[in-house]
């Protein structure tokens, strides 16, 4: 199943968050609402939206999935873009450059890409170690082995929705404290976390997080080195590569 | 313990098995023999919850399950092994003991007797069970779902695709089952295996029940010998 | 696979392929003919608003673009997400030879076409050989799609950039007035029309059917599944690239946004997808379709996107295999009780 609207629900978390601060809230709370709104979101999908494709299999699944979402993520777009066009979310963590290595990062990278490995070592832990997690993976890799021993797919589907709502928020939000986030940013980062995820391998967590590192850094090589143009074509390309390497991503096991 | 009552069941619109009723009472091991196409995977299916039946009825235990869905029959006390396994392959085969537990924790005591029984498996605990063989996922797949205590394990063709011996091993493994009070039911297309195994079997032939009775009753019937024993 | 294109039980999304080899040439021939003459028809009602032209000439080569993009998805299953991408390699590469390298519009406009149809076999092939499936050769070719973009943004000398660049060949000729580039365009969608069905008759097209049904029973009864979908893809390359480079000419100024992934790809999806992937017409119906809507929403100003989204979830709920196949179904099913009373 393919999520198109991915990207709307982060930059949907974003401007909550912006709006809860504007409001006075401060940073930590304001925060933790954008997530929960993402949950949600992720949580609406589920009920709504997403029950015909449920029921569809393959092929006819993904186009319908893709559809679908692509219009929520139209309605999103446009709603947001409509009623908050100026609105962006910017953390910025006050400061000057800290050194690591001796490399000098701004403090706001610093913190989100401390935020974002511990989301990862997290993630890591839940996928690998505790049942919940396994009972996720097993309706992934075997639907009706799951069903024989009393997991409820549907019920896991939905919470894989719900926590993929919450990580496009945090995505939101860290990604703020390096570059501001506005209703124009939903696009490519659905875009993004696609490549992610399909070079890291579908289905696996430590992949994504070698293929955000690994795509990272060519990114900011080339960007350096040559142009923006051509660094996003790089990044491109080399995502392609990638793919057509190893289609089942860096890490994913081969079928 | 398990009643069946004149259930029908097909895909599509199209029934495969008609009119099919049976019983098993607790501590037996009762086995549904029948060739290729005669309907023992739909019933199977049926029975687990993968596929709702067109009419009929099946109560567990005194309660009503007909057409309850898989998920919610598995948390009852019955188990299923089906012909294809269903295992999970990238898994290793600690983590498809687990959840076979789901959601709770697997009892020491279980992991235990699992291990004992399937000694195999604690040797390969950490491979995935993608890579096995086939005797050994069969091993994985009992295993799994005895992690969960039930008081009625239903295993589909137990012995697809394991070499004799292996299947032997598999059957004398729920031997050692059934003397721990474990509930029995087999369908299966290898006869003599299941003979040697199950107390009472019922015949199904082309969707219908044609026979019942013990092993020693159905071994010495003449239809059966000639149909399933080979014996002219 | 073989679950998803019967056409009658409900599961899918991909309409009706029966074959028509049993029918005349004629029948072939009649509805496109007739749709041709209603098109034909059109100019007369819009002639004299400049800015409604430009929008029913758009919805032509959308048309011809939806076309190309079913004759590659819905024959060969490849999700091919850079149709704005290959047009624009027609349409730039077109422009460039014509304007800056000096060659005759019509040379510029085939020697374009044919480096889209290169691109586009050469995308099909590399999916192919590394065996990607649906989700990931629609990853690949959105990659393709959003390089290219870039491509352009950045060869700005020859591109124009972000403001793109206006077109001097062919500028005073008809391809610039006001309604014969409606009868180009018209006389392309008809071309494409005839060739995807000549197609869907011969044994290409038995092949695309076959290979579509059920990959492995096709490869087994001897379709070399690879080939067939490159030559699909070649097809449908081939269309986009001479549809864009000559749209190109009729507006005279192209940008990146006019082969956008936004703008070209997202759109033709929803056209053909409405209108029924795989079927004769729907490209037709869908485009027709949402270039009316396109042209309605104007007026809802900033909602737009929204009102498009809605539309988008609503349709798709209602009929997830698309309109040519849906109605084809309903009237199978009046036909059917209507024998049944006689």
């Amino acid at each position: 199943m393919l999520n198109l609207g991915y990207g709307q629900i982060a930059v949907t978390s974003a401007i909550a968050v912006a709006l809860a601060m504007e409001a006075g809230i401060p940073i930590l709370p304001a925060a933790a609402l954008g997530l929960l709104i993402g949950g949600l979101f992720g949580l609406f999908l589920d009920l709504t939206i997403l029950r015909p494709v449920y029921r569809l299999r393959g092929e006819a699944r993904v186009l319908l999935s893709l559809l679908l979402t692509l219009g929520v993520s139209f309605i999103v777009d446009g709603f947001l873009n409509w009623r908050f066009p100026l609105k962006t979310l910017n953390l910025h963590i006050g400061g000057g450059a800290v050194e690591i290595l001796g490399v000098p990062m701004r403090r706001g990278s610093l913190v989100a890409s401390a935020i974002t490995l511990a989301t990862f070592a997290g993630l890591f832990v839940f996928f690998g170690r505790t049942s919940l997690g396994r009972a996720i993976r097993s309706v992934i890799e075997d639907e009706e082995g799951a069903r024989l021993i009393g997991i409820d797919p549907k019920k896991m589907l939905r919470l894989i929705l719900v926590l993929s709502g919450v990580l496009a928020a945090l995505v939101a939000v860290t990604r703020s404290m390096v570059a501001p986030v506005d209703t124009k940013s939903g696009l490519s980062i659905t875009v993004f976390a696609l490549i992610v995820t399909v070079v890291g391998g579908l289905g696996n967590v430590v992949g994504a997080l070698l293929a955000g590192i690994i795509l990272g850094i060519v990114n900011v090589i080339a960007a350096d080195f040559i142009g923006s143009y051509i660094s996003l074509i790089i990044l491109l390309v080399a995502a392609a590569v990638t793919i057509l390497i190893r289609p089942a991503g860096l890490l994913g096991v081969k079928e | 313990m398990l009643e069946v009552n004149g259930l029908s069941a097909g895909y599509q619109g199209n029934d495969v098995v008609h009119d099919v009723a049976f019983r098993v009472h607790q501590a037996e091991a009762v086995m549904i023999i029948g060739s290729n196409g005669a309907g023992k995977t739909t019933l199977f299916k049926t029975l687990c919850g993968l596929l709702s039946p067109s009419s009929g009825k099946v109560l567990f235990e005194g309660g009503d399950i007909t057409g309850i869905p898989a998920e919610r029959i598995a948390r009852l006390g019955m188990r299923f092994v089906s012909a294809a396994r269903h295992l999970f392959p990238r898994m290793t085969i600690e983590e498809n003991l687990l959840l076979g537990a789901y959601p709770n924790k697997p009892e020491p005591e279980t992991m235990s007797i699992v291990l004992d029984l399937f000694p195999r498996l604690a040797e390969r605990w950490r491979q995935r069970a993608g890579t096995l063989s086939g005797g050994e996922q069969q091993m994985l797949a009992i295993g799994r779902a005895l992690m969960s205590n039930p008081r009625l394990l239903v295993l589909d063709e137990p012995s697809t695709g394991l070499a004799p011996l292996v299947a032997r091993a598999a059957y004398e493994a729920l031997n050692v089952l059934r003397e721990r009070g474990l509930t029995v039911l087999v369908t299966e297309q290898q006869v003599p295996l299941a003979m040697a195994f199950c107390d009472r079997g019922y015949v199904l032939e082309n969707g219908f029940i044609r026979l019942e009775g013990t092993t020693e009753q159905l071994a010495a019937n003449l239809a059966v010998r000639s149909a399933y024993l080979g014996v002219t | 696979m073989s679950e998803q294109l019967t056409s009658g039980t409900g599961t899918s999304m991909i309409g009706g392929t029966e074959a028509r080899s049993s029918r005349s040439i004629l029948v072939l021939l009649m509805p496109i003919a007739m749709v041709g003459v209603a098109l034909a028809l059109v100019p007369l009602w819009l002639s004299d608003s400049r800015v409604l032209m430009g929008v029913a000439v758009l919805g032509l080569t959308f048309i011809c673009y939806t076309i190309g993009f079913n004759v590659i998805f819905g024959s060969t299953g490849q999700l091919f997400l850079c149709v704005g991408a290959l047009a624009g390699v027609g349409g730039f590469g077109a422009a460039i030879l014509a304007d800056n390298v000096g060659w005759p519009i019509v040379v510029s406009i085939l020697v374009a076409t044919f480096a889209a149809t290169l691109t586009g076999g050469l995308l099909s092939y590399v999916a192919v050989r590394r065996s990607l499936g649906v989700i990931f050769t629609g990853i690949v070719t959105l990659i393709f799609s959003l390089s290219f973009d870039a491509l352009l943004l950045g060869l700005s000398h020859l591109t124009g950039g972000d403001t793109g660049r206006s077109i001097h060949s062919g500028a005073d000729t008809f391809l610039r007035a006001q309604v014969p580039p409606y009868y180009l365009m018209l006389a392309l969608v008809l071309f494409f029309l005839l060739i995807h069905a000549l197609l869907r008759r011969s044994h290409i097209g038995w092949a695309f059917r076959a290979l579509r049904d059920d990959e492995v029973a096709a490869e087994l009864a001897g379709v070399d599944v690879a080939r067939y979908r490159v030559y699909g893809a070649l097809i449908g390359a081939a269309m986009l690239g001479l549809a864009g480079s000559t749209y190109a000419f009729t507006e005279g100024r192209i940008s990146p946004t006019t082969f956008g992934f936004g703008e070209v790809d997202v759109v033709v999806l929803v056209m053909l997808a409405f209108g029924g992937i795989g079927t004769l017409f729907g490209p037709i119906v869908g485009a027709i379709t949402f270039t009316i809507i396109d042209e309605v929403l104007i007026d809802f100003g900033q909602l737009r996107q929204v009102a498009y989204g809605i539309l988008i979830i609503v349709l798709f709920l209602w009929m997830p295999r698309g309109l040519i196949p849906t109605v084809a179904s309903i009237w199978r099913r009046v036909r059917r009780l209507v024998e049944v009373k006689e």
